[in-house]
């Protein structure tokens, strides 16, 4: 609607150089294919002149033609049509929705709607359906593939967070997160997963806030990639901006119902798959055969028994002969108590563990005008998230009302209001931790003899931990957990739960003061509280533990805008703004947990503690940004456009005699196809170009030093300095960009594509470089460092076949980013970014990719690997060496929608080229023998794991010291498993996946019931299919968390595939 | 129409509300920026043992090195990995980190601090300086060379490494200094601050000269003038009653309990057994510390498990439920060591009273005494000629270096020294070993990642940054 008016306004002029001359009026009625009704704002042009027409609100034209004329009809979101008039004075026809031209309008800073093909920067916009498609839980994970220069990382958690970076990482050690911003309110898109967590020490995803969107109530998301874009939203913005629109009330009472039942399995090519040969144990002899050997069952005879303790797979041979006692003889509630089992692999392996989940999406969308003033709509979106791990669940409620109301005829009140109740319990525990994650057992330290049904049974017969892992069966005190819980334990009795309660939404006054001015006063609110509880049960393996966050966010910004909009002369647009934003934020969060035990078993409270309770941990960090800026666009008969902004922000973060910083951005658009009309082929053509800069504060308190208080030492207090040593001379940093584009369509907007080059660099970052620990801290906050980011992006779009019946439309987006790190502080050539469990760590190194992960790996001698004189490789005594580079080489994504009468079917296919993981599964997995790489038959036939005097080991292909040929053999057993080097379990982490499918079927109008608009049936599948991939058993897009620390897989969950059914009526 | 136009006051004013100077939002409200002297000093010393006593395989695998204990499961630390796990990072790091930076600051604090009285000033200031002697000791015999000039400084965040030797010099001339700096007519810190010797100055001199004595007997082996003449100052003012020992009592509940209860009992974890190698001359020897230091196992034996290999756990022994108590107490050195040290020091000729063997037999009886034992099973003990110091297998150097060993039993770091600086016993290496003996631990990888230059200077000053370089000190 607004849309329409706005066009109104621009296509004014038009009508107003329309020369009456012509010999015949003629006349019609323009409406929509897609529901009937009138289409006003129709810019209706007799070719060949500047002589037209616009059709009013009620779709009526009227225009001055001659008999032999053709009419050109056109609209934004249409697709255009010709006409010969062929004597005709009436002339009514239906125009048809063209989806690709839909974006010829995007939503860009404050809201403010520009046309794109005057564009100056770089703009990608899709609507709300492209994104829920497939009803996704996170807006986040929606935008895979479908947006150039969008690199999306997400794992497979339940509620997990997506990580969301534009354009490659710019701040070396800070947020690279892109803005969220919903109807001009940023939302906070934080997550507050620790960094032991993000590094794999264990811990839980607790999601990223984005997730509090409702992806049923977006009508566009415009993704602002470039920092030219951005700079009116200040310094968050220096990562690109993801614009969401949400639905705008429409004509009439409109009610939207939609449900969705989805249904979701693993992937099993992304879960571990074990050798089948040996069972438990370790390969040094136990007491028989590699069993433990005592009497068991009281016959006085010493029977075989599994070395339970152990959490390894070197044991004895699978041998269906021999009789063993396992596990479940020493479960005095199991049948098989005191029983012994044959020696097999199991009937149920660890991918039994997981269930099919049942999820469900319920959403309902009221909206309608109130009369000719007031505009309402009410939305309320239940979505309740079941995993693939039992007992998980994220259960969120989202409410949200808009309202705007006509003051007088030029000022508008409006508010929109968003609240959401996010409930989860279960998520998965993530990293190498046995007691949360029991992917840390399944793909870690495990016995592939063990049949994880039997746990489950036991666990349910008994609700005890009744562990295949006892750690000495030998005597009663010894049935208890030696490493790991039976799994159903942990996820029963070690979950977690949390809640987060969210308010954020605006209210503003919008008041035409004149016909080119217009003023905004807003005030936009993101408040929320969370609170999140972990546990460690009673009877679980390590220490049992309560412990609780409850964290808040609020931040309100206060906004008064003035727009000018004014035609200077027949030639010159002349649009400017003006504006002051006031952010205040304040984050407060308090954590507290037991020490030594929980006194009451099942009791989690605090004061539950068997220990002194440790002090909480508290935080309070209130932040002000006050920010003035202004902005200018000239545009020259719609053809040339030059736009420029200037921003200056105060910041509390910055030192006060330097908290000032200034920043603009340059930019300039040519729509040369403007010049070449002729060529009826090109349907438009655009060269854009810009150059911005972006400030950025510092973290807060990152200025002045205090003191970490540890718990007091008995009676005796306790102070330390903290690992970070503050700056108070710290000074802002910038953020560089330049851009140039190019967008063409050519055959009436059929085929088209828009490409961007940029480059960025990051100078003078606030980042606590890493210190020798030499210092006393393992970091100083400096300005230092110069990262620079280049690449190219590429959307293309097409339809290849458009005809009534018939439509297949095409989107492929490609984006390649380099990046490269410059320089760091003084002299030092590396920041260490993470360091990972398993001896690696991920880095920037000066003169290298961001993001390269660095560790021990073989020695060569003439290209050759070298082995010891013992037969094993010689491994590097350095873990300073390269061995991967998490950066993709390119990633893109492919959609297809082909549509045939009312059925339509849609699938992307997304795809990441080249970049490297490092696997702790595959290290640890094969150092315990679990996987089949540990198992198999050398040269001579003979089993690779029997001894070198049975013909058993391997000869390791690699030279010795003096270069000769390797010829000495050596048996792979459990004491010798790490003998392999960190660099051989890094891994390409390409993929090509089939992300989406959608298969929709709206029902005809005769089938439709009376008072019915439209219903719509689809079948909807996400991850249904890793087309390509080098990672085994895992996906490789699985990681731990959003943030700057990727590019490592520890206790990695398996894809899920969903496959739902999607109920859509409008009433 | 007018009405409507009130709506733009809230505007107006919401906007006039938010002007005021924005700095003070930048302030810490929940942790202090000025804090007393005292607590850095307790912090550090509390980190300090925390890491001696630790038997985390990311922190403190000495015991391992050593042969003292085995692992029944993982492998890693008893074949010396060390690096998988980043031991020698979060070694140096705590060295460095939680300890020399805190106890530098107390000094800072305690330098600008007006209101102490001349003599308790110099007194806190010794003993902020003798632990940090103490802990730059650990140091050099863990790493070599390691910065030390131009160490603690945020201004500096690449610091040179400075010849360990050089280093050693140094440190032993500050710790005279802070010898004849202490008063003990002064006050020093209160009872609960000083968690060694609850406030008192006297015991920190007999602490501070045995620190002396176990540095001087350090280089011995380079520079046995220096090594004679620092022995002899400090001998007699060095520890010579149990009362003077130096450790740090744990307390029955947590968090402050001795870190070994978190790993061997509240853990659960069910790794670690005795090693064959000192399990096996306990009980041939029948020594009185045996039910001191591990526990039976299933069976009621007492068996011991080849490091580096995989064991059976049911069959194996534990470490004892003494050392596996919360309030178990940490050893920072104490007369059993001191005793040790004059016994070598008369054999290398340093005038000290007495002999030998009766050091000898002094340290031992009152290792027997502090584990449990008797003085007649002591005495019963010593009988033995395999004990017996003139009957005893070897030079002097075995004769106190395998009872060293023995006595330095849960002191993992001080045993690994002495087992390096005596060459006694002579243990065959542990199974699968990854390397040859660790003489060393190598440079931690951020150093290697961060410090490059410097990092490539020391470890060809040192003779490559191997785990088998051996260290200054460590001629034989």
């Amino acid at each position: 609607m607004q849309k329409k008016i706005i066009l109104l306004i621009i296509l004014g002029f038009f009508q107003i150089s329309t020369i009456i001359a012509q010999e015949r009026t003629i006349t019609g009625q323009v409406t929509s294919a897609a529901d009937g009704m009138t289409l006003p704002g129709v810019n209706v042009l007799v070719k060949g002149t500047n002589i037209g027409a616009v059709t009013g609100m009620d779709g009526n034209y009227s225009v001055q033609a001659s008999e032999n004329a053709t009419l050109v009809f056109s609209s934004l979101g249409f697709a255009t049509i010709e006409v010969g008039v062929a004597g005709q004075t009436v002339i009514n026809l239906t125009m048809e929705e063209d989806l690709e031209s839909l974006s010829e309008v995007v939503v860009t800073a404050f809201g403010i709607q520009r046309k794109k093909n005057i564009l100056p920067y770089a703009a990608q916009q899709i609507s709300g359906d492209d994104v829920n498609q497939t009803k996704v839980g996170n807006v986040a994970s929606g935008l895979s593939g479908k947006i150039s220069g969008l690199q999306i990382t997400q794992g497979n958690a339940i509620g997990g967070s997506v990580n969301v970076v534009i354009r490659g990482a710019k701040s070396l050690t800070g947020n690279n997160q892109a803005l969220f911003v919903v109807d001009g309110v940023p939302v906070d898109n934080s997550n507050t997963n620790s960094t032991s967590q993000q590094r794999g020490a264990g811990g839980y995803d607790y999601g990223n806030a984005a997730a509090d969107i409702d992806p049923n109530n977006i009508e566009s998301i415009n993704v602002l990639k470039g920092a030219a874009a951005s700079a009116l939203y200040g310094s968050r913005a220096a990562n690109g901006v993801v614009m969401i629109t949400t639905k705008k009330a429409k004509k009439g009472l409109n009610i939207s119902v939609n449900s969705a039942l989805i249904i979701g399995n693993i992937d099993k090519s992304t879960f571990v798959e074990y050798q089948k040969d040996y069972g438990a144990g370790r390969s040094s002899p136990y007491g028989r055969d590699g069993f433990l050997l005592f009497d068991v069952n009281g016959d006085s005879e010493d029977d075989l028994v599994v070395p339970t303790f152990a959490p390894r797979s070197w044991g004895p041979r699978y041998d269906p002969n021999l009789l063993v006692y396992h596990w479940d003889a020493f479960d005095s509630s199991s049948p098989n108590y005191l029983q012994p089992k044959p020696w097999v692999y199991p009937k149920n392996g660890p991918e039994t563990f997981y269930e099919t989940s049942v999820s469900s999406n319920h959403s309902i969308l009221i909206d309608g005008l109130v009369g000719d003033k007031g505009a309402v709509k009410f939305g309320y979106t239940r979505n309740d998230e079941r995993g693939t791990v039992p007992n998980s669940r994220v259960l969120k409620n989202i409410f949200s009302l808009t309202a705007s109301y006509k003051l007088l005829s030029n000022l508008t009140l409006g508010a929109m209001g968003n609240y959401s109740q996010i409930d989860g319990k279960g998520r998965y525990g993530t990293g190498y931790d046995s007691g949360r994650n029991v992917n840390s057992t399944f793909r870690h330290f495990n016995q592939t003899n063990v049949d994880i049904q039997e746990q489950k049974d036991a666990y349910f017969r008994t609700r005890r931990n009744i562990t295949w892992n006892w750690a000495d069966p030998t005597t009663p005190e010894g049935i208890r957990p030696a490493f790991s819980n039976n799994a159903y334990w942990t996820i029963y009795e070690n979950y977690q739960d949390d809640k987060r309660n969210r308010v954020f939404g605006n209210i503003y006054l919008n008041y035409k003061v004149t016909e080119w001015l217009e003023l905004l006063g807003r005030i936009s609110v993101d408040n929320y509280n969370e609170f999140q509880q972990e546990r460690v049960a009673v009877g679980s393996s390590g220490i049992p533990a309560y412990s609780r966050f409850d964290r808040s966010y609020n931040e309100t910004n206060y906004d008064l805008l003035a727009t000018v909009k004014k035609e200077l002369s027949e030639d010159f647009d002349f649009n400017a703004l003006a504006g002051i934003n006031i952010r205040r934020n304040t984050i407060t969060s308090v954590f507290s947990s037991t020490s030594g035990g929980l006194i009451v078993p099942n009791l989690y409270s605090i004061s539950n503690s068997v220990g002194t309770v440790p002090a909480p941990i508290e935080n309070y960090q209130p932040k002000a940004v006050d920010g003035y800026f202004g902005g200018v666009t000239l545009t020259y008969r719609d053809f040339l456009t030059l736009d420029g902004t200037i921003r200056r922000d105060i910041s509390s973060t910055l030192p006060s005699d330097n908290n000032a910083y200034n920043y603009y951005a340059l930019s300039g658009s040519w729509l040369f196809s403007h010049h070449l009309e002729d060529l009826e082929w090109i349907s438009s053509g655009k060269i854009r170009a810009n150059y911005a800069t972006v400030g950025n504060d510092a973290p807060w308190g990152s200025l002045k030093d205090v003191y970490d208080k540890p718990n007091p030492f008995g009676s005796g207090l306790l102070f330390s300095l903290p690992d970070t040593k503050n700056n108070s001379d710290l000074k802002p940093e910038m953020t560089e960009s330049r851009e140039i584009g190019l967008e063409m369509a050519f055959f009436k907007n059929r085929l088209g594509f828009d490409a961007s080059y940029y480059h960025t660099n990051t100078v003078d970052q606030i980042i606590p470089v890493a210190a020798s620990l030499a210092t006393g801290y393992s970091s100083k906050f400096v300005n230092a460092g110069d990262i620079e980011n280049k690449g190219i992006e590429l959307s293309l779009f097409g339809s290849p076949v458009r005809t009534p019946d018939f439509s297949w439309n095409v989107n492929v987006n490609f984006s390649r980013n380099r990046n490269k790190v410059l320089s760091l502080f003084e002299n030092s050539t590396n920041l260490r970014l993470a360091s990972f469990q398993g001896g690696v760590s991920l880095n920037a190194s000066v003169g290298r990719p961001y993001g390269e992960i660095q560790g021990a790996t073989y020695e060569y001698l003439n290209g050759e690997r070298v082995v010891k004189e013992n037969g094993l490789w010689q491994v590097s005594s350095t873990t300073s060496n390269i061995i991967g580079n998490i950066n993709p080489d390119w990633i893109g994504g492919v959609s297809n929608t082909f549509r045939y009468k009312d059925l339509s079917l849609s699938f992307l296919i997304d795809v990441r080229k080249g970049g490297d993981l490092f696997s702790l599964d595959m290290y640890y997995g094969s150092a315990a023998g679990l996987y089949p790489r540990t198992v198999g038959l050398n040269e001579l036939g003979n089993p690779v794991r029997d001894a070198v005097a049975d013909g058993g080991g391997i000869i390791l292909p690699g030279v010795t010291a003096d270069g000769s040929p390797n010829d000495k053999r050596v048996t792979i057993t459990s004491n010798n498993s790490f003998y392999e080097p960190q660099s051989e379990f890094v891994y390409d982490a390409s993929y090509v996946k089939l992300r989406e499918l959608s298969l929709s079927y709206s029902l005809p109008e005769k089938l439709t019931p009376k008072y019915f608009k439209a219903i719509d049936l689809s079948l909807i599948g996400r991850n249904l299919w890793i087309i390509h991939k080098n990672v085994p058993y895992a996906d490789p897009e699985e990681n731990l968390s959003s943030g700057n620390i990727q590019g490592y897989q520890s206790g990695s969950y398996p894809t899920t595939r969903t496959i739902g059914l999607n109920v859509n009526i409008k009433i | 129409m007018k009405k409507i136009f009130v709506l733009i006051i809230p505007f107006i004013l919401l906007f006039s509300g938010c002007t005021k100077d924005i700095t003070d939002f930048n302030e810490e409200t929940k942790r202090a920026a000025v804090v007393p002297q005292a607590p850095l000093f307790t912090n550090s010393v509390k980190s300090l043992s925390d890491g001696l006593a630790s038997a985390s395989v990311n922190v403190n695998i000495f015991r391992h090195f050593v042969k003292h204990w085995g692992q029944a499961v993982i492998q890693e630390a008893t074949q010396y990995d060390y690096i998988t796990r980043a031991v020698h990072e979060n070694w140096w790091s705590r060295m460095y980190k939680d300890v020399l930076n805190d106890l530098q600051e107390s000094a800072l604090i305690i330098s600008e601090d007006a209101t102490l009285s001349p003599a308790q000033k110099a007194n806190q200031m010794a003993m902020v300086d003798i632990m940090q002697v103490y802990t730059y000791d650990i140091l050099i015999k863990t790493f070599g060379d390691i910065p030390y000039s131009e160490a603690l400084d945020p201004n500096n965040l690449f610091p040179v490494y400075d010849d360990a030797q050089t280093v050693y010099n140094d440190l032993m001339s500050r710790l005279d200094q802070d010898i004849s700096n202490l008063n003990p007519s002064a006050a020093g810190f209160s009872s609960t601050e000083d968690i060694i010797y609850q406030g008192d100055v006297s015991k920190w001199i007999a602490f501070a000269n045995s620190l002396k004595l176990r540095m001087a007997m350090t280089v011995a082996d380079v520079d046995n003038g220096a090594a004679s003449s620092a022995f002899e100052q400090a001998n007699s003012d060095a520890i010579n009653t149990e009362e003077e020992n130096a450790f740090i009592q744990y307390y029955n509940s947590p968090p402050n309990n001795n870190p070994l209860y978190d790993q061997l009992v509240l853990a659960n974890r069910t790794d670690y057994i005795a090693a064959k190698d000192l399990i096996d001359p306990l009980i041939q020897l029948n020594d009185p510390r045996l039910p001191g230091y591990f526990g039976l196992n299933d069976e009621g034996e007492y068996v011991g498990g080849v490091v580096g290999q995989a064991s059976n756990y049911p069959g194996m022994s534990k470490p004892s439920a003494r050392i596996a108590a919360p309030d178990a107490p940490n050893v920072l050195i104490d007369l059993v060591e001191v005793e040790f040290l004059r016994a070598e020091a008369i054999e290398r000729g340093y005038d000290i009273p007495g002999t030998a063997e009766e050091h000898y037999n002094n340290a031992i009886t009152n290792s027997i005494l502090a584990w449990g034992g008797t003085d007649e099973q002591a005495e019963a003990y010593l009988n033995q000629p395999e004990i017996a110091y003139s009957t005893a297998q070897g030079d002097w150097k075995q004769k106190i270096g395998v009872q060293k060993w023995i006595a330095l039993y849960n002191r993992p770091f001080e045993a690994w020294t002495e087992m390096r600086r005596l060459d006694h016993p002579q243990l065959p290496l542990v199974e699968n070993a990854i390397s040859g003996f660790p003489n060393r631990l190598r440079y931690p990888g951020n150093e290697q990642q961060l410090n490059n230059a410097n990092y490539i200077n020391a470890a060809s000053n040192i003779g490559g940054d191997e785990t088998e370089t051996k260290l200054f000190w460590d001629i034989f």
